[in-house]
């Protein structure tokens, strides 16, 4: 539902726009699907200039279809694969984590989730030489941890100290704050700021999703499903747009994972089958 | 990436009437003065300049990178237990800005622990140690002063045998057990509603104290097991309580200790002792220590933490506090010997 604004398109003056108000055409939907010659009556303009109008305002705000076998090149050249660094988990993975998809990460409380996170944050700041953003909900981060996987790697302080800097984390603790980032990320050239490190960024990481929205599912509350979508749009179309692999991690609770995955696979995108709508998911079990 | 009006944090009924008069996205909203848009969308002045500044502002905090991360992490220090082989196994102490949870069974030792760690956070910084207040809420009625008095001597003395240099004798002036009692501020919460409103004003506590560097619930876990008729409410107020504590935690540079009961959990036709709340609130404190009887014997062992090895270390708790087990080794010998196990010799019955 978009306004109708003044300067919109040419023709659309300050006085069309007033006629149109007074006949409760608000949105580019009204006008265009109310009926052009009954509208120029009832506002006393001209058919032609409305006509004009509406044609113009539909090329600007129609989708743009592609072919399918544009959209499979356009993938192909733009789909990375980023090991985990673990060869058993690659192979679970077919190979990695893949960029423009979200890889989601299930598990009870101390089932390994976050060490996981820190491995791939790790390896792919190390060995990939890629930025990493990782968004710490839960307060489990801890660089000392990330230190002492990066020593197994290499003994060169400076090549750890240098992987150490490509790995960029948020702390957030609500979900408005979590939207702020992720949208801060992505619009306003956030992700270019972040690589001054060296390298793009590659992946996104964020320890725990459940963690801020868990809080505000059930009861009488019915904001919590809109920001749970919220949240799920923006991973989804900042992993799309940017090119990046986000690798989300969720609590193991039945009802949880129902609604989450139905967000995802729901918002499939402008292009995104089945498949490759990011729902690739891992389940955690204590062993 | 546009951002849509419907993920700001305004009231529903304010981003509804926005989306309803096609304002869309942020940049729909960005070049319109008050004015205009209350006209537009049906809103009063005031909440129009709300929901302008919401659109224009909000980009989040800037990235901390994780080699900024690492180095203020070595700045703070943990709080020691006493304990040398736990504290070892820790990496140093219970750690400043994350959540412990300190679970077993009743008689283990939490409170013990508990108040160990109230003593053990104001021991003088020239010392190794904090020098720093502590938050003490305690629910379930646990907290005895005259115990907490043995332990702040025993700390003393033990420090005072320490001192050598002038800075040291000079911080022993101010590390006496008046003073120790003076820094500990003991809240007492009777159900979980008094717990969270405790909580919520928490924020405003800590801003007028910044010596504060721990915050100790004992436990978390007896005001919400009444809460058992409605289970999804006690889900979320549990996961709301542990977001807040982390909050506290990261943003403040303390260290929470919580406490936690245990509950049997069954695995098919096996029982099992598991921490109560369940995995709901598993997932809140980052690292949990677990303290539990084994034949006479008392172990603590690290289940769950982000950068310790799983561990088991062995303690007791003596007239003194929480303090390593005594680890000589006696002989065997032919004939029964009399017990004089030193956890059951203290004068007072430790209990809890």
């Amino acid at each position: 539902m978009v306004a109708l604004l003044v300067g919109m398109c040419p023709g659309l003056d300050e006085g069309l726009l007033r006629s149109l108000r007074a006949a409760d055409i608000r949105t580019v939907e009204d006008l265009v699907s109310s009926d052009i010659e009954d509208l120029a009556q009832k506002c006393s303009v001209s058919y032609k200039a409305l006509f004009a109008v509406r044609r113009v305002l539909l090329a600007q705000h129609t989708a743009f279809p592609v072919s399918g076998a544009d959209l499979y090149e356009e993938l192909l050249s733009s789909t990375a694969i980023l090991s985990t660094g673990n060869p058993s988990l690659d192979k679970l993975l077919d190979s990695g984590l893949y960029t423009g998809e979200i890889t989601e990460l299930t598990g009870g409380p101390g089932s390994g989730k976050s060490q996981v996170c820190f491995g791939v944050a790790v390896h792919i700041a190390y060995h990939l030489k890629q930025s990493v953003i990782y968004i710490d909900t839960t307060g489990g981060l801890t660089a000392g941890r990330l230190l002492q996987m990066l020593q197994t790697e290499t003994n060169n302080r400076d090549e750890q100290m240098e992987a150490l800097q490509r790995i960029h984390t948020f702390r957030l603790f609500d979900v408005c704050a979590l939207l702020d980032c992720l949208y801060g990320l992505g619009g306003g050239g956030g992700l270019h700021m972040a690589c001054v490190g060296g390298g793009s960024v590659k992946a996104l990481i964020v320890d725990s999703v459940s963690a801020v929205i868990a809080p505000l599912l059930g009861g009488k509350q019915n904001e919590g499903m809109s920001l749970m979508r919220q949240v799920a749009a923006a991973l989804k179309t900042m992993a799309k747009d940017f090119s990046v692999a986000v690798l989300a991690c969720l609590i193991k609770e039945d009802f949880d994972l129902q609604w989450w995955s139905r967000a995802e696979g729901g918002r499939g995108g402008a292009g995104g089958g089945g498949e490759t709508s990011g729902k690739r998911k891992l389940d955690e079990t204590d062993p | 990436m546009k951002r849509p009006v419907s993920s700001l944090s305004l009231g529903s009924s304010l981003k509804g009437k926005l989306v309803r008069a096609g304002f869309q996205f942020t940049t729909d909203l960005q070049d319109l003065n008050p004015e205009h848009l209350s006209a537009e969308a049906g809103v009063s002045q005031q909440e129009a300049l709300e929901a302008l500044q919401a659109a224009s502002s909000g980009h989040g905090v800037a990235p901390v990178t994780a080699l900024e991360l690492l180095q203020k992490e070595e700045e703070f220090r943990s709080i020691v237990t006493f304990c040398s082989q736990l504290d070892e196994a820790l990496g140093g102490g219970v750690p400043v800005g994350k959540v412990t949870e300190i679970c077993g069974a009743p008689g283990v030792g939490k409170t013990q622990l508990c108040l160990q760690l109230a003593v053990d956070v104001q021991v003088p910084a020239v010392f190794g140690g904090l020098g720093g207040q502590v938050l003490f809420v305690d629910t379930e009625g646990g907290f005895q002063v005259q115990r907490l008095v043995d332990l702040a001597g025993a700390a003393v003395r033990h420090c005072s045998l320490l001192a050598e240099d002038e800075e040291q004798r000079v911080a022993m002036t101010t590390f006496t057990v008046e003073t120790i009692l003076s820094n500990v501020f003991l809240v007492r919460c009777r159900d979980y509603v008094e717990l969270l409103a405790e909580l919520h004003l928490l924020a405003d506590f800590l801003s007028n104290r910044p010596r504060l560097r721990l915050l100790v619930i004992d436990s978390v876990a007896f005001p919400f097991l009444r809460l058992h008729d409605d289970l999804s409410q006690r889900t979320r107020l549990l996961q709301g309580l542990g977001l807040r504590l982390i909050a506290a935690a990261t943003s403040h540079n303390i260290a929470v200790v919580t406490t936690n009961h245990m509950t049997t959990r069954l695995h098919g036709s096996q029982a099992q002792l598991a921490p109560a709340l369940g995995d709901v609130w598993g997932h809140a404190p980052s690292i949990r220590l677990l303290l539990r009887w084994e034949e006479s014997r008392r172990l603590a062992s690290i289940v769950k933490s982000p950068g310790h090895m799983d561990a088991s270390v062995q303690y007791q708790i003596t007239y003194q506090g929480f303090r390593d087990a005594d680890q000589s080794e006696r002989p065997p010998s032919k004939r029964p010997r009399s017990q004089t196990d030193q956890s059951a010799s203290s004068r007072k019955n430790t209990g809890t």
